[in-house]
C-alpha cells in the first residue's frame, strides 16, 4: 500500500521505457500502453477501496532527493487529488480504445508520457516536484500537436509551449522564493507544502509571490486575457491531445490554485479575488459569444470549455461550501463531458474529414446512434438537468447568489448563453440538409464501448449526486473552513 | 621529492604528452589516426590520475623549493582538472572521424589540444598572479592556433585574428593589473594579496582595487561577456567544429577556475566595490546574448550566442558571492558541471553529423532530423532541455541553484531577470526540437551507428537526466545530489 501512488504515478512511464527499450513492435506497444491504463485504472480502486473521506492527506510517501536543497520526493492524495486523479485514470483507456487504429508509434508513447506527467502533478506535495511534472507534461502536448496536429501545427505548438512555460517560469520564481523564506525562518530548505505552509508572510511579499503562482495557473486554466494560446491549440491537436487538455490539464490550473494558492496563501487569495472573479464573469460571458460565432467545433468547445472552467475559477474564489462543492463536482463532470464531446468532434473529423460547422449537416437522418452520444455530450455541456454538469452549475449558481445577488444574476444569466451555442450548433451539425459528399457510417460498435462508461457516469453523476458527494464533502468543509478562518484573522 | 612528483604527475603527462605529439607530428608516416590514440593515452592517464586525487583533503604547494607558492592542489583544482581532461577527451573521441574528409587537419592539432589543457590545469592550480597569466596565455595561444587551424578558409583566418587581436589585448589588461596589485602588495602571490586585502581598510587599496579590476575585464572579455561580446559569435562561427567544441565547453570553465579562486580567496574584502558593476554587466550579458541567440539561423552562431546567456547565469552567482551568498560558489561549480555536460553533448553531435557532410547547419537543416536519426534527434533534445533549464535535466538544477543563491543574497531583480531569460532560451531552443520532429524527410531512416562516438554521446545524456533526477542509490555514479557535493567540496578546498 506504501508505495501505490508511486506505482499510479509510474506505471505508464516505465511501460514506455521498457516498450521502447524493447523496441515493440506497434502492436505490442498497443497492447502495452491498453495494459497499463487498465492497470493503473485496476491500482485506482485499490486505492478508492482503501480511501478514508473523513481523513485528509492519505498515502503519503516522502523520501529524500535532494538533500542539500530540501527537495524530497513526497506525494499523497486527499479529497481534491483523489477526484482529479480518478479523472485521468477513467479516461486514459477510452482514449487508448479510441486510438485502436493509430500506427504512429510516437502518439502511444507521447500518451503514455502525459499520463504520467499529469498523474504526478496532481500528486506531488513538493513544490519543485510539482513543479517537474507540470512542466514534463508540457512535452508531450508539444509534440502531440506540433508532429500530429493539423493546421498550423508547428506554430500553435510553439505558441502553447512559450505562453504556458512563460506561466510556469513566475511560478518557479515564487518556488524559488517561498523556498528562501523558509529557509530564512528555519535555517534548514525544504519545499513540503505542509512545511512551506506554516510561513507567515508579510502581506506585501506574499501578494507578489501568489501572483506568480496565479499567473501560471490563469495561462493554464485560461482566464480571459490570458486565453490566446487557447482556440489556436485546440484547433490543431489530435483529438486524444485535446480531450487531455480540456478534460485534465485545464483542471490542473485551477487545482493548483485550489492545492497552491489556497495552501500557501489563502489570506493573500483575498485580495485577488475580486480581480479573479471579475475576469472569470467577464471570461463567462466573452468566451460563450465567441463559441456562438466560431465555425469551427474543435475552436467552439475550446471556448465552451474556457467559459466553463471560468465558472469553476469563479466558484472556487467565491469561497462557500456551495460554490466549493460545485467547482469540484463540475471539474469531475465537465471533464468527462467535454472529453465526450472532444471525442465525439475527433469520430465526426475522421467521418468528414472537416469539423467546420457550416460543411456539415444531416447527421441525424443517416446516423442515430452518434446522433445519440453527440447530443447528449453536448447537452452534458450545456446542463442538461439529469446530468452531472446541472449539478455543479446549479451548486455554484447558488453560491454565487449566496455570496453576492448580482455575482448571482450575471451566472445564472451567462449560463444560459451556453444553451444558445449548444443547440444551435446540434441544429446546424445533426438536423439540416444532409451532407452528401461523405458516405457517413455510424458509430461501430468499439465506439459505443468506448463512450458508454462516460455517458453512465455522467448519468450517475446527474441522477444520484448523494452517491459521490460523501467521498469529498467532510475534507472540503475542513478545508474550506481552515482557509476562512485566516481570511477572517486578515480582515 | 618523488611525493611532490606524483602530485603533479597529472599536469605532468599532459606536457609530456604534448611535447610527445610535437615531435610525432614530424613523421609523416604516423596516421592521424593513432596520433588521436597516443593523445587520448595521455590524457586519459591524467583524468585518472585526477579522478584518484579527487575527494582529498590536503592542499599543499607543489615544488615549494623550485616555484614557491605558486602552484597548489586541492580539489577545487583537480576538479577542474577532470573537467579539462575529460572535455579533451570527449572534443578527440567524438571527432575521431572529422578529419577523414579533411585534408587540413595534421598531427600538431593534438598537441594544441594538449597544450591548451596544460594551459588550463596550469591556470586551475596557480597560486600566483603571474603564473596565472602564462598559464592563461599557453592555454589562449594553443586556441588561437586551433581556431585558424582551417588555413584556406577566410572565414577560419578572419576569426583568428579577431580573437588573437582582442584576446591579446585584454591579456595586457590582466599583466597591467598584475603589475599595479604587486604595486600595492609587493608580491603577486595569492596568498600574500589576500592577507594584505584582510588587513587593509578599502580606502587603503586604491591601487590594489584599479589593478583588481583590470583582472576582472580580462576574465570578463575571455566569458564573452556583454559589452567584451563581440569576438564570440565570429570566432564560434568560423572555427571548425571539434574546436568550437573545445572552446564552448572547455576553455570557456577554465576561466572560471581563476576566477572563482580570485573571488573567493583574494578578493573577498573589496569584491563588494565591483557588485554594482557586476550586476550592469550580468544586465547587458543576460539580455544581449538572448538578442544575439534569438537572431540567429546557424546553429553553431546560436550556440554561441546562447553561451553568452549561461555566462549571464554564472555572472549572476558570482555577483551573489560578493553579496555574502553561501550557496552561490557551489551553485558554479555545479552550473559549470551541468553546463560542461550539456554543450559538450549539443556541440559534440552537431560535429559528429559535420564530420560526414560540410553542410553549414542551420536550423532548417535539420528539418526532419528525427525521422532520419531517431536516436540522435532524442539525445540532442535532452541536450536541448538541459541547456534551456527544463527540469529532469541537471540543467534546471543549476539553474534552481544560482537562482536561490541571487535570492539568497537579495538579487531578487537579477533573479528575476535570469528567470525571464531562461524563458527567451526556451524559444531558441525549443525552435530546434521542433524543427527536428515537426517536418517530414524526404529520406529514410538511417542505421544508428554504435562506435564510440555516439556511445559518449548517449553516456553524456544518461548522465544529464541521471543528475537531474537521479538519487544516490547507486554508487560510484553521483546523482543529482552527489554532483551538488563535489562541488560544494571542492569549494571547501579553497585557501
Amino acid at each position: 500500500m506504501e508505495h501505490i501512488l508511486t506505482n499510479i504515478i509510474f506505471l505508464p512511464l516505465f511501460t514506455a521505457i521498457l516498450l521502447g527499450v524493447l523496441k515493440a513492435p506497434i502492436k505490442v506497444l498497443k497492447v502495452g500502453a491498453t495494459f497499463s491504463s487498465f492497470a493503473t485504472f485496476a491500482l485506482l480502486g485499490v486505492l478508492i477501496w482503501h480511501f478514508d473521506p473523513q481523513q485528509g492527506m492519505q498515502f503519503t510517501q516522502r523520501l529524500p532527493w535532494i538533500n542539500n536543497a530540501g527537495v524530497s520526493y513526497f506525494i499523497g492524495v486527499d479529497y481534491l487529488s483523489l477526484v482529479v486523479l480518478t479523472l485521468i485514470t477513467i479516461l486514459m483507456p477510452p482514449l487508448y480504445v479510441y486510438m485502436f487504429h493509430e500506427d504512429r508509434k510516437g502518439y502511444w508513447y507521447n500518451m503514455m508520457l502525459l499520463q504520467t506527467g499529469v498523474t504526478g502533478a496532481v500528486l506531488s506535495l513538493d513544490l519543485v516536484l510539482f513543479y517537474l511534472f507540470w512542466e514534463t507534461m508540457l512535452l508531450p502536448i508539444f509534440v502531440m500537436i506540433g508532429k500530429y496536429g493539423n493546421g498550423l501545427r508547428q506554430y500553435n505548438s510553439m505558441k502553447i509551449v512559450l505562453m504556458t512555460i512563460l506561466g510556469s517560469m513566475s511560478m518557479l520564481f515564487s518556488i524559488l522564493y517561498i523556498g528562501f523564506i523558509y529557509f530564512d525562518t528555519n535555517g534548514v530548505w525544504s519545499f513540503a507544502l505542509n512545511d512551506l505552509s506554516t510561513i507567515v508572510f508579510n502581506a506585501k511579499t506574499s501578494i507578489w509571490l501568489a501572483a506568480g503562482f496565479l499567473l501560471a495557473f490563469a495561462i493554464k486554466i485560461p482566464l480571459v486575457g490570458f486565453h490566446t494560446w487557447m482556440a489556436p491549440a485546440y484547433g490543431s491537436a489530435p483529438t486524444p491531445a485535446v480531450v487531455i487538455m480540456s478534460a485534465i490539464m485545464a483542471k490542473l490550473g485551477v487545482y493548483g490554485i485550489w492545492r497552491f494558492g489556497f495552501g500557501l496563501f489563502d489570506a493573500t487569495l483575498s485580495y485577488y479575488a475580486p480581480t479573479i472573479i471579475v475576469l472569470a464573469l467577464i471570461g463567462l460571458l466573452y468566451y460563450a459569444v465567441r463559441a456562438i460565432t466560431e465555425d469551427n467545433l474543435r475552436k467552439m468547445f475550446a471556448y465552451s470549455s474556457g467559459s466553463h472552467l471560468s465558472l469553476i475559477a469563479l466558484g472556487l474564489f467565491l469561497t462557500n461550501v456551495y460554490a466549493w462543492s460545485g467547482s469540484l463536482y463540475f471539474i469531475a463532470t465537465h471533464a468527462l463531458s467535454s472529453a465526450g464531446m472532444f471525442i465525439m468532434i475527433g469520430l465526426t473529423y475522421k467521418r468528414f474529414k472537416t469539423v467546420n460547422i457550416s460543411e456539415l449537416g444531416g447527421v441525424a437522418s443517416v446516423a442515430p446512434k452518434f446522433t445519440f452520444f453527440f447530443a447528449f455530450f453536448a447537452l452534458s455541456i450545456a446542463g442538461l438537468p439529469g446530468t452531472g454538469g446541472f449539478v455543479g452549475e446549479l451548486l455554484i449558481i447558488v453560491g454565487a447568489f449566496k455570496a453576492n445577488f448580482w455575482v448571482g444574476v450575471f451566472t445564472a444569466t451567462t449560463m444560459l448563453s451556453a444553451m444558445i451555442y449548444i443547440f444551435w450548433m446540434l441544429q446546424r451539425v445533426l438536423f439540416g440538409e444532409a451532407n452528401n459528399s461523405t458516405q457517413f457510417s455510424d458509430l461501430s460498435l468499439r465506439e459505443v464501448v468506448m463512450l458508454a462508461p462516460i455517458v453512465l457516469l455522467l448519468l450517475a453523476t446527474g441522477i444520484a449526486p448523494s452517491l459521490f458527494t460523501p467521498i469529498f464533502e467532510p475534507q472540503l468543509t475542513a478545508s474550506l473552513q481552515e482557509v476562512l478562518t485566516s481570511i477572517g484573522g486578515l480582515k | 621529492m618523488i611525493e611532490q612528483i606524483l602530485l603533479a604527475l597529472p599536469m605532468a603527462i599532459v606536457v609530456i604528452g604534448a611535447f610527445a605529439l610535437m615531435l610525432l607530428s614530424h613523421i609523416k608516416t604516423i596516421k592521424l589516426r593513432n596520433m588521436n590514440l597516443v593523445s587520448l593515452i595521455f590524457l586519459a592517464i591524467s583524468f585518472a590520475l585526477s579522478y584518484y586525487r579527487l575527494g582529498n583533503n590536503a592542499t599543499p604547494f607543489l615544488f615549494v623549493d623550485v616555484f614557491g607558492n605558486s602552484f597548489i592542489l586541492d580539489d577545487f583544482a583537480t576538479l577542474f582538472d577532470l573537467m579539462f581532461t575529460a572535455g579533451a577527451i570527449l572534443t578527440l573521441l567524438i571527432n575521431h572521424d572529422y578529419f577523414k574528409n579533411r585534408t587540413y587537419f595534421n598531427g600538431e592539432y593534438f598537441a594544441l589540444i594538449l597544450f591548451s589543457v596544460f594551459g588550463m590545469m596550469t591556470l586551475a592550480h596557480a597560486h600566483e598572479l603571474v603564473t596565472a597569466f602564462i598559464a592563461l596565455e599557453i592555454a589562449s595561444l594553443s586556441v588561437y592556433t586551433l581556431v585558424g587551424y582551417h588555413k584556406n578558409k577566410n572565414s577560419s583566418s578572419e576569426s583568428m585574428m579577431k580573437y588573437m587581436i582582442l584576446g591579446a589585448m585584454s591579456g595586457a589588461f590582466f599583466i597591467l593589473g598584475t603589475a599595479m596589485i604587486y604595486g600595492a602588495v609587493g608580491s603577486t602571490s595569492l596568498t600574500d594579496i589576500a592577507t594584505y586585502t584582510h588587513s587593509h581598510d578599502m580606502k587603503e587599496m586604491k591601487l590594489l582595487i584599479v589593478g583588481a579590476s583590470f583582472v576582472m575585464i580580462t576574465i570578463l572579455f575571455k566569458i564573452g561577456a556583454v559589452p567584451f561580446h563581440s569576438w564570440v559569435v565570429d570566432v564560434y562561427h568560423g572555427a571548425p567544429y571539434p574546436i568550437t567544441m573545445f572552446m564552448a565547453s572547455t576553455f570557456k570553465i577554465a576561466i572560471f577556475a581563476i576566477a572563482l579562486r580570485l573571488y573567493l580567496v583574494d578578493f573577498t574584502s573589496i569584491n563588494g566595490f565591483w557588485t554594482q558593476m557586476l550586476q550592469a554587466v550580468t544586465i547587458l550579458t543576460l539580455l544581449g546574448g538572448s538578442w544575439l541567440a534569438i537572431n540567429q539561423t546557424l546553429l553553431k552562431r546560436m550556440l554561441a550566442g546562447s553561451s553568452i546567456v549561461h555566462s549571464g547565469y554564472l555572472l549572476i552567482a558570482l555577483s551573489s558571492i560578493g553579496l555574502g551568498s553561501e550557496l552561490a560558489a557551489p551553485a558554479i561549480m555545479f552550473y559549470l558541471i551541468a553546463y560542461f555536460l550539456s554543450s559538450v553533448g549539443a556541440f559534440g553531435i552537431l560535429s559528429f553529423i559535420a564530420s560526414k557532410s560540410k553542410k553549414q547547419m542551420s536550423y532548417d537543416d535539420f528539418k526532419g532530423f528525427a525521422q532520419k536519426r531517431p536516436y540522435m534527434a532524442i539525445m540532442m533534445t535532452i541536450f536541448m532541455l538541459s541547456l534551456a533549464g527544463f527540469p529532469s535535466t541537471i540543467g534546471f538544477l543549476g539553474k534552481f541553484y544560482i537562482f536561490t543563491a541571487a535570492i539568497e543574497s537579495g538579487q531578487i531583480l537579477l533573479a528575476g531577470l535570469g528567470i525571464m531569460t531562461a524563458f527567451i532560451s526556451v524559444y531558441y531552443y525549443f525552435k530546434l526540437i521542433a524543427v527536428m520532429y515537426f517536418y517530414e524527410s524526404d529520406k529514410s531512416a538511417k542505421k544508428f551507428p554504435i562506435n564510440i562516438s555516439t556511445v559518449l554521446i548517449v553516456m553524456m545524456a544518461l548522465m544529464i537526466i541521471w543528475g537531474g533526477i537521479g538519487t544516490s542509490l547507486i554508487p560510484f555514479v553521483p546523482g543529482a545530489d552527489g554532483f551538488i557535493d563535489i562541488a560544494k567540496q571542492a569549494i571547501g578546498s579553497l585557501r
